[in-house]
């Protein structure tokens, strides 16, 4: 056992393809139904937003409400490019993810003046000019959206159908998830988490804050340009601008929030848990915004690092007292 | 010199923070800086530091790198290390992810093999973690590696500004009130730490202290700040017998008795 995780430690990437495996063999068992499936490719869409998410606020600090404007930006990208020159997933998706990166870009640059609650309105500002851009011009169907968006096909295998995407869905969101834990858990990491709490020292530590912050802001645009345009492609391929609205985005800072901002499972365990809440909650859509904006409120208050965070402290305390025989570090 | 200043200046609004400062600093050395609350002492490390920008015609060489206006991080890249009066502790970081943060300047691998999660990556991570762990060992938080640095005590809390100043391996650890609010047998502590650390890694040192003795004990000169200005400079021994330095820093020359008394503290 100790072998194995000497193993994972030196190449984690195995890891990820076991819970590749592990992904691959579970449809039968869970996903019994089309909706089932959809669902699955729904959460493994949002754990990709949410860990890039986790990427530019838990770590890095800097507040964004604009996120869900990037995101839009992806599936766009991918669903004009599908609409006006027939290209297909394949291409759509590293070209969603390169042009949101840039808007990532913009997004970014206000956080070098500002901070916090002017930060966040700057974001919002951002991010509502996107979809206000979109939602106007008929250049992108905004009536009626953008439909029949084409899922892909591999060596002439077609995953057109929701328990077929899910194979894309969960490739994609694995990749996703693995880039983050190898940035997260690097040097650049610890960058990000001394510009959140200290920018002033990160830089007299060696930190180019600048750079960093601007790089955590492209690393969470990349990642929301690639689940906007796994989203767009998604069976049956439809997407409009109600998709991505200020209740889009509340979920998804309820994601990272619940989950455990600055966790590196953070986005991950929110992700899976507010999609399935989210879904379960639909006939009360009326009051979905109050829901997760309140599951935001009662998380801050009382578990203010998440479940990731809880789950730490739990084991952390017991090896602590093991070592020290103390029960905290009372001071 | 391994650190010169020449006119270094600076105004906020109509006030100088710091007028016309000379400062010179060989090697090996450890300086004292010592006066009287408000005199300029953490705003000439500010400035040195990059934290401020300075005012037109101040001059700061860093050893051999002319680094007046450049950048805070570049400076630190230099191999200048220092702390803050206020600590600005990581406070929502593990003590281990404090220390390895100052590590930043010296981590050999570049940003993509840490994306793609290259097998070095984690090779080279592990080797930090042993070294500042080691660090931490050194100064005796290796137990607390774990918590956060909010949960440390006051006295920890300046053991682990010292180690998170110390791990980029520095040529120049700058120390703003190193032990401020600690007590005797504390200080005493702490001092020793730095001394021996100083030896391990071959630093110099600038110290701001208020507690005189600190300064008399350890440092090889003091330099004296009063109103933004170099007042004084020489020995501990020549410092305090300064009439300048009685007048502004002691406020009225003391006879034996006091200075015994001050210098106990
Ligand atoms: N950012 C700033 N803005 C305005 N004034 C400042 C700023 N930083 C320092 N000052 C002023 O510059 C003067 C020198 O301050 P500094 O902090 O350098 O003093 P000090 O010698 O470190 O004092 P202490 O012993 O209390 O730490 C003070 O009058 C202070 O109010
Ligand atoms: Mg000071």
């Amino acid at each position: 056992m100790d072998k194995f995780k000497q193993i994972i430690a030196d190449y984690p990437f195995i890891a990820f393809i076991i819970a590749f495996g592990i992904l691959a063999l579970l449809p039968p068992f869970v996903l019994t139904d089309v909706y089932q499936s959809h669902l699955a490719s729904l959460i493994f869409v949002n754990i990709i937003v949410a860990a890039g998410l986790n990427i530019v606020k838990g770590y890095c600090g800097q507040v964004t409400v604009g996120h869900v404007g990037l995101f839009a930006v992806g599936s766009y990208t991918a669903g004009t490019l599908f609409l006006y020159m027939g290209m297909g997933f394949w291409v759509t998706l590293p070209i969603a993810i390169i042009v949101t990166a840039f808007f990532g870009v913009a997004m970014g640059i206000p956080s070098f003046r500002l901070e916090g609650p002017y930060l966040a309105l700057a974001t919002l500002g951002g991010g509502e000019a996107i979809r206000l851009f979109i939602e106007n011009g008929n250049f992108f169907r905004s009536t009626f959206g953008i439909s029949d968006i084409p899922a892909p096909s591999l060596f002439g295998y077609n995953f057109d159908t929701p328990d077929r995407y899910y194979f894309i869905s969960m490739t994609i969101m694995i990749i996703a998830v693995y880039f983050s834990f190898s940035i997260l858990r690097s040097g650049v990491g610890r960058a990000f988490m001394s510009i959140r709490e200290d920018p002033i020292c990160a830089a007299a530590a060696g930190i180019n804050v600048k750079k960093y912050k601007i790089l955590a802001f492209i690393l969470s645009a990349m990642f929301a340009g690639a689940a906007g345009a796994v989203y767009a492609h998604l069976p049956p391929g439809y997407i409009h601008p109600n998709n991505y609205t200020v209740i889009e985005m509340v979920t998804f800072l309820a994601m990272v929030v619940l989950g455990g901002l600055g966790h590196i499972w953070g986005g991950i365990i929110g992700a899976i848990v507010i999609t399935i809440v989210y879904d379960l909650t639909r006939p009360l859509y009326k009051y979905q915004l109050l829901i997760f904006g309140l599951t935001i409120i009662f998380t801050i208050l009382f578990m203010p690092k998440g479940i990731g965070g809880f789950i730490d402290r739990y084991f952390i305390t017991k090896r602590f007292k093991a070592k020290t025989g103390a029960e905290k570090n009372v001071t | 010199m391994l650190l010169k200043t020449k006119q270094l200046s600076k105004s906020f609004g109509g006030l100088k923070a710091m007028n016309k400062v000379d400062f010179e600093l060989p090697k090996n050395e450890i300086r004292g800086i010592i006066g009287p609350n408000g005199s300029g002492k953490s705003t000439f490390f500010n400035l040195v530091s990059g934290i401020y920008d300075t005012d037109p015609g101040s001059y700061i060489e860093f050893d051999g790198h002319d680094i007046t206006n450049a950048p805070a991080h570049k400076i630190a890249e230099y191999g200048l290390s220092r702390t803050f009066q206020l600590l600005r502790l990581y406070q929502d970081m593990t003590v281990l992810n404090n220390v390895m943060s100052g590590y930043h300047t010296r981590i050999p691998y570049r940003f993509f093999d840490a994306v793609v999660g290259r097998k070095k990556i984690w090779d080279q991570e592990k080797i930090i973690k042993e070294e500042m762990m080691d660090l931490l060992s050194f100064v005796g938080l290796a137990d607390y590696a774990e918590l956060n640095a909010s949960e440390l005590s006051g006295g920890q809390r300046r053991l682990l500004v010292l180690a998170r100043a110390i791990a980029m391996k520095p040529k120049l650890l700058m120390l703003d009130e190193p032990a401020a609010g600690l007590s005797p047998v504390n200080v005493d502590n702490l001092m020793k730490i730095i001394m021996q650390l100083k030896d391990k890694y071959g630093l110099t040192l600038i110290i701001i202290e208020h507690i005189l003795k600190v300064v008399m004990d350890t440092c090889n000169t003091v330099t004296v700040f009063d109103h933004g200005q170099k007042i004084a400079e020489g020995s501990p021994q020549q410092v305090k017998d300064d009439n300048a330095v009685i007048e502004a820093y002691l406020g009225k020359k003391m006879n034996d008795e006091e200075m015994r008394k001050a210098l106990a503290v």
